[in-house]
Parts: structure tokens; C-alpha cells; sequence
């Protein structure tokens, strides 16, 4: 590690019921990194993801944010912890009654105690980073999924997160939509936006991802650069895996 | 006929009067049973075990005792027992509203389930308390979805209303029920009541209908 890592999960259990979806599973990111988590669906991807901010509680395990050990139970701590991790869902979780400007001041307003003009401002200027501040007074039920999506990312880029989650950003969108997305994503990236991504884009994560993580039945079964994983990856299951899903999504992007 | 709309047009500011306040009660009513309605049906959704086994008794206990019951047992029981006074009026409107909070607590928590479970985990996300997201997310989409189911409740508890005449409150049914008893003209009478409940379930529903059209979220299809 070249430096104290900004993230750092550590031997994370969950269960529902009998099914064990997280068998213990560690990982750490430093500042600025991409990871991109990958694997067959009931991996546990999206499991991990939700408990890195306990909006699934793990059983077991330890969550650090700069060295700092998160204790779920103190309300009022997890509470600052979740404002400085940024979530994008999979099916963007807009606010329904609420337009696109009011979907990003509202965490603003009633969670930051910012002043109307402050939320409205930032809120306007998060809408300008993804091309959409000519929605501003959309609804959700208005927008496209590439659209909401991006009005999700802009929700979450205005609480100034330290590390930002996606789960699956891309995955319920129309194949011509999931350009607009990745263009945001990769923007983040650019910007040095910490994040990690479980995602079936496969020629994104190439291009952009610091390290791909190989998950299999709530195990880390391999982790490396993106060259090694989908050229040379070890273990056979990784190399199937990465075939089929480059057969299926394809390299470009 | 002629006595019978002699009778009617005589009666009819007085019935008037009594429209007022058969409108009174049920507002009253629906007001508190909504000021109730909301705490209950969150606590029955989000609480914990003690709070939803409390909000099921309440709910069991309203729904299931007769109002006729309900009225005699407040106005004449209790309140008496306890020696605290207050008028036939409050007592329906008491009644009712708790009646109707129950009611309505079921009408909201069936709104709150069918929300998509994502609204909370993303309101969670962003760091709002739980009390915020139900605040701020969660009860303007329920309270939206629960209106259809008010129209129902309205003219439920605008029909209750009548029975309230037993305590002695002075509304609808009451006032025709004491000319009908010295006129003697019972039919046109009662069929002057039953217009009056008619065209104010009309008007609620109606009024109901266009607040639901006013706060409709835009890009809905459905509605």
C-alpha cells in the first residue's frame, strides 16, 4: 500500500437466514482509486456493497473510514459515516414526489442544515456536472434511466462524499442509454473520485478500474489489475467468467 | 303534497343549520382521525414490537366496538366517571376522530408498504435518520397515495355522523328527526335528509378528487 488506505473493510459476514452471502470478505481503497467488483449474479457483490454502509447490517466484521472504526450502533455516527459515502443504486432511487433539483437539495436542506440558496446552488451546479441543468424542475417519471441515473449520481456527489458505491449503475438501463452513465462515471474518475463499482462493464473497467476483485459465492476468489485478472487471471472460474461476460457485453466503451 | 313542501321549505334554514354542523363533526372527525392515523400507521410499519402490539390494540378496539357504543360509553361512561364535561359536540367529534384514526392508520399504512422499499435505503444513504426519511420522503408519497382511499373513509364517517343524533347533537339527523316528530311528515322529511347526505358525500368526494388531481405528481400515467 502506498498509503494509509481511505476505505478499509475487513472479514464482513452476512447471512439471510441459512444462506450465507458473505463468507468474510476484505478489501481496502486508497484515495482516488476505481474498484471494480465482478462476478456471477448471488456473488454477493451488491450484498457487500450495501453492508460497506450498513444499509444491510454485516454479522460480522470491521469497517474503517480514514482509520477511524465505524460503530453502527452510535446513530449519530453512522449517520456522518453515510454522508461520506456516496450510493448509487442500481435502480437510481430517485425521490418520486420530488423534481430533479429537489431530489439533491433535500439531503442538503434537512441533512447538512445548508441555507435555501447554498442547496440551490450547489444542487444547480451538481445538476451542470452531468448535462442535466435543463431538467432541473423534472420529475423522476419525466426522466430516462440514463437520466435519473445521472440525477442519482449528482444526489450523491453534493454531500461531498469521501468514497462513492456503485451497485450496478448501468444494469437496468437500455444499451443506448448506458454511454451517458459511464460518461459521468468516467469524468469521476478523472476527477479522482474514490470509488467502488460492481459492474458487468467489462471494457470500462479495463480502460479505468485500479483493480478488478473477483467475487464467487461471498468470497474474494481473485483480485489484481485489470490486465492480469481478464488476460492471465489464475484461477480458472475468473477466466470463464470474464470470457462470458465479454462474449455477452463486448469490449467497447 | 302540499303540506309536505310547506314542511320543507319551513324547515329548510333550520336544516341548513344542521348541515353545518353534520359538516363540522366530520371534519373535526377526519382531522383528528388523520392527526392520529399518521403517528399509528407509522409506528405500526417502523416500530418496534411493544409500539406495533399497541397500535393493534388500538386499531382492534376502535374498529371493533359499535359506535353507538362507543358514544354512550365516552359521553355517559367515562367522561362521566371522570367527571369531565364537555359537550355532546366534542364528544361525537372525539369519537369519530379516533374511530377514524384507526381507520385511516390502516388506509396510510397500506399506502407506506407500497412504496418501493428503495426510497428509505436511498434517503438512508444520504445520512438521514430514519424519523427524517419518514418525514420527508416516505409520508408525502403515502399521504398522496392515501387519498383515493379517503374518499372512501369520508363518506363512511359523513354516514356515522347520523348517529351522533343520540348524544344530542343538533346535525342532520337530529333536527329532522324533531320535525318529523311534530309534523308528522315524516316522508318528505326523511327525504330531504337523505338529499342533504347525498349531495354533501357528493361534494366531499368531489373536493377529495380534485386535491388528489392538485398534488398528483407530474409524469404519473396512471391516474
Amino acid at each position: 500500500m502506498p498509503e494509509e488506505p481511505i476505505l478499509r473493510i475487513e472479514n464482513i459476514k452476512k447471512a439471510f437466514g441459512q444462506r450465507e452471502v458473505l463468507k468474510g470478505v476484505s478489501l481496502s481503497i486508497s484515495r482516488g482509486e476505481l474498484k471494480v467488483l465482478i462476478g456471477p449474479s448471488g456473488a454477493g457483490k451488491s450484498t457487500l456493497l450495501q453492508c460497506i454502509n450498513f444499509l444491510v447490517t454485516p454479522e460480522a466484521g470491521e469497517i474503517w473510514l480514514e482509520g477511524h472504526r465505524i460503530n453502527q450502533h452510535r446513530k449519530r455516527e453512522l449517520y456522518a459515516y453515510r454522508q461520506q459515502v456516496g450510493m448509487i443504486f442500481q435502480d437510481f432511487n430517485l425521490f418520486d414526489h420530488l423534481t430533479a433539483l429537489d431530489n439533491i437539495r433535500i439531503a442538503l436542506l434537512r441533512v447538512r442544515g445548508m441555507s435555501k440558496q447554498e442547496a440551490d446552488a450547489r444542487a444547480m451546479a451538481e445538476l451542470e456536472r452531468v448535462g442535466l441543468s435543463g431538467h432541473a424542475l423534472h420529475y423522476p417519471a419525466q426522466l430516462s434511466g440514463g437520466q435519473k441515473q445521472r440525477v442519482s449520481i449528482a444526489r450523491a456527489l453534493a454531500m461531498d462524499p469521501k468514497v462513492m458505491l456503485l451497485d450496478e449503475p448501468t444494469s437496468a438501463l437500455d444499451p443506448e442509454l448506458i454511454g451517458e452513465v459511464l460518461a459521468v462515471i468516467r469524468d469521476l474518475v478523472a476527477n479522482g473520485m474514490t470509488m467502488i463499482m460492481a459492474t458487468h462493464q467489462i471494457g470500462f473497467s479495463r480502460a479505468l478500474a485500479d483493480e478488478i476483485i473477483f467475487m464467487v459465492d461471498g468470497l474474494v476468489l481473485e483480485q489484481g489489475t485489470p490486465e492480469r485478472i481478464f488476460s492471465d487471471a489464475v484461477c480458472e472460474r475468473a477466466r470463464e467468467f470474464c470470457a462470458k461476460i465479454t462474449e455477452l457485453y463486448g469490449e467497447s466503451l | 303534497m302540499t303540506e309536505g313542501l310547506t314542511a320543507i321549505i319551513n324547515v329548510f334554514p333550520y336544516m341548513l343549520g344542521g348541515s353545518l354542523v353534520t359538516i363540522l363533526v366530520v371534519l373535526g372527525a377526519m382531522g383528528l382521525g388523520l392527526f392520529l392515523g399518521i403517528p399509528l400507521a407509522v409506528g405500526q410499519v417502523y416500530g418496534n414490537q411493544a409500539v406495533r402490539w399497541a397500535v393493534g390494540l388500538y386499531v382492534w378496539f376502535f374498529r371493533g366496538v359499535p359506535l353507538l357504543v362507543l358514544l354512550f360509553l365516552f359521553y355517559f361512561g367515562l367522561f362521566a366517571v371522570l367527571e369531565i364535561n364537555l359537550t355532546a359536540f366534542t364528544v361525537a367529534v372525539m369519537v369519530l376522530g379516533m374511530i377514524s384514526g384507526a381507520y385511516q392508520s390502516q388506509i396510510i399504512r397500506g399506502a407506506i408498504l407500497s412504496l418501493p422499499e428503495g426510497q428509505l435505503r436511498a434517503a438512508r444513504a444520504l445520512g438521514m435518520s430514519d424519523a427524517k426519511a419518514v418525514m420527508h420522503i416516505i409520508l408525502p408519497q403515502a399521504l398522496r397515495l392515501s387519498i383515493p382511499g379517503w374518499s372512501n373513509e369520508y363518506s363512511i364517517v359523513l354516514k356515522d355522523s347520523a348517529v351522533t343524533f343520540a348524544l344530542g347533537v343538533q346535525e342532520i339527523m337530529a333536527r329532522t328527526h324533531f320535525v318529523a316528530t311534530r309534523t308528522y311528515q315524516h316522508l318528505p322529511l326523511y327525504i330531504l335528509a337523505g338529499l342533504i347526505y347525498l349531495v354533501l358525500t357528493y361534494a366531499g368526494i368531489k373536493a377529495l378528487r380534485m386535491l388528489e388531481q392538485k398534488v398528483r405528481i407530474r409524469g404519473y400515467a396512471h391516474h
